[in-house]
């Protein structure tokens, strides 16, 4: 996230809010475990310092799992060193980060493919192969 | 014009993905201050919706507005709302001009009768039976009134639409008034600002598109969700008020420091905005990290406050009331949440006068 230029001794300070986000993963975690309901964080909408942000991301770290998406600009997802805890970037313009979410769920959504899209790749392969390989 | 397939449809022939889909929608979701699984519902709201037919109509503006929400950067997530709505009539844009752009206006009224949304920036003056702007050979307020009345939605842009602004700044020489003063029996939604937020316009369509309902409104009509909090409420710099720790001019140790504004007029407190959130030029910055106060311009009479330079304690008339009467008001949902907002607003341009 870019820093506040204008005051960088704020935007470097820790506010205890990293802590106060894990405890709200924890209980999403527990509640997958024991009914498999997901649910999420936008990390967007809290008021994280760079500091806190930075000590969330280190304290959940990288796991098994990381994929790189081209959706109109950069996204990436990665699964914590937490199983079941994922963390969401999407960026938008210039590359600064459109939005950002924690997803505690089996597999985010945005990696399973859409059957409207399955469908959209049938048809097109076979077009393919019908013009280009008669 | 409206395309007769869904967006979903017209978006997988040009290899636009669904995950793309969703990715707006998070992005959506989260500039609405919805909960991120709210996402899913809007990808498919927007997937099964027809492409909306918006008919853009300026007056008494400066075209700010429209610099803001066609902000120039590289294709992005950001800018797929213009896939999402044919706009059907917008005088600066399009490439049509004289009769056969009316022409274009008309058609769009009576394809899209009942279904269509009109954008409005800028002021309507009434003085003089409206002969301070014309367009076409038509007042308008002639123009106003003939295209919104089979509108689905009215969406004031601005505050020049939404309160007047600065063409109803004291004299007032062409009688300026909002459009809500004029149009009484549609829902409009209002987006203020000077200009507004790119996002509070592109976030606003994009509910519509997929929820099919007018969001959450304030006292003044406007979606809470970019209005629903003080720019002092979310400022960086609000520790050092809370600290007593104020620049007290431009140029002082405090103003190097990044000290808090107010007592060199900053009005964040008393101004409902996104700005320190969303920020502007793609959340670089916003007028308070680079330095300046806010001047309140997504307030009504922002232009009238009594200098944008005098601290709030000392401006004239009474900011910091209607402040308050900003935090204790209530919103709906719904045309009905507009009715009574627009009362509510009317009784606040009166108070601020």
């Amino acid at each position: 996230m870019p820093r506040d230029s204008a005051a960088p001794c704020l935007s470097e300070r820790a506010t205890g809010m990293a802590l106060s986000v894990l405890t709200e993963i924890l209980q999403m975690l527990e509640a997958l475990a024991e009914s498999g309901a997901s649910g999420s964080i936008d990390l967007r909408s809290l008021p994280l310092s760079d500091a806190d942000r930075a000590e969330l991301e280190e304290a959940l770290g990288r796991g098994e799992v990381r994929a790189e998406m081209e959706l109109a600009g950069e996204s990436e997802v990665w699964e914590t060193t937490y199983p079941g805890v994922w963390w969401i970037r999407h960026c938008g313009a210039g590359g600064k980060i459109a939005t950002e979410e924690i997803s505690v769920c089996r597999i985010p959504e945005i990696l399973i493919t859409h059957p409207v899209d399955i469908e959209a790749a049938a048809a097109r392969l076979k077009k393919e192969l019908e013009t280009t390989h008669v | 014009m409206s395309d007769k397939k869904t967006l979903g449809e017209m978006l997988t022939e040009r290899g636009v993905s669904r995950r793309t889909f969703l990715k707006y929608a998070s992005y959506t979701a989260s500039i609405m201050a919805l909960p991120p699984t709210a996402a899913t519902a809007i990808a498919q709201g927007i997937a099964n919706a027809r492409r909306q037919s918006v008919i853009w109509l300026s007056f008494q503006e400066c075209t700010g507005c429209t610099e803001s929400i066609t902000r120039a950067h590289t294709p992005s997530i950001e800018d797929l709302i213009f896939d999402f709505i044919s706009l059907d009539y917008h005088h600066t844009l399009m490439n049509a001009s004289g009769h056969l752009a009316e022409e274009a206006r008309m058609a769009a009224m009576k394809e899209n009768a009942g279904e269509y949304i009109v954008v409005v920036d800028g002021s309507v003056p009434l003085k003089d039976d409206g002969i301070y702007s014309t367009i076409a050979g038509i007042t308008n307020l002639q123009m106003l009134e003939e295209t919104c009345k089979d509108a689905f939605a009215v969406i004031a842009v601005g505050s020049c639409a939404t309160f007047g602004g600065i063409p109803a700044a004291n004299p007032n020489p062409t009688g300026a008034v909002a459009i809500s003063d004029i149009i009484t029996d549609k829902p409009i939604i209002n987006i203020s600002g000077c200009p507004p937020i790119p996002e509070a316009m592109t976030g606003t369509i994009s509910y519509l598109l997929s929820f099919g309902s007018i969001p959450e409104l304030d006292h003044l009509g406007r979606p809470k969700a970019f209005f629903g909090e003080a720019i002092h409420d979310r400022c960086y710099r609000r520790p050092f008020y809370e600290r007593g720790m104020f620049a007290k001019s431009f140029d002082d140790e405090g103003a190097r420091q990044g000290w808090c504004l107010f007592e060199v007029g900053c009005k964040g407190p008393v101004t409902y905005n996104a700005c320190a959130t969303l920020k502007w030029n793609g959340g670089v910055s916003f007028p308070i990290q680079s330095g300046h106060g806010c001047l309140g311009c997504s307030e009504p009479n922002f232009w009238d406050m009594g200098g944008f330079y005098k601290p709030l304690s000392t401006a004239k008339g009474d900011p910091l009331k209607w402040a308050g009467g900003a935090v204790v008001a209530g919103a709906a949902i719904g045309a009905a949440s507009a009715a009574i907002a627009r009362n509510k607003r009317n009784k606040v341009l009166k108070e601020g006068k």
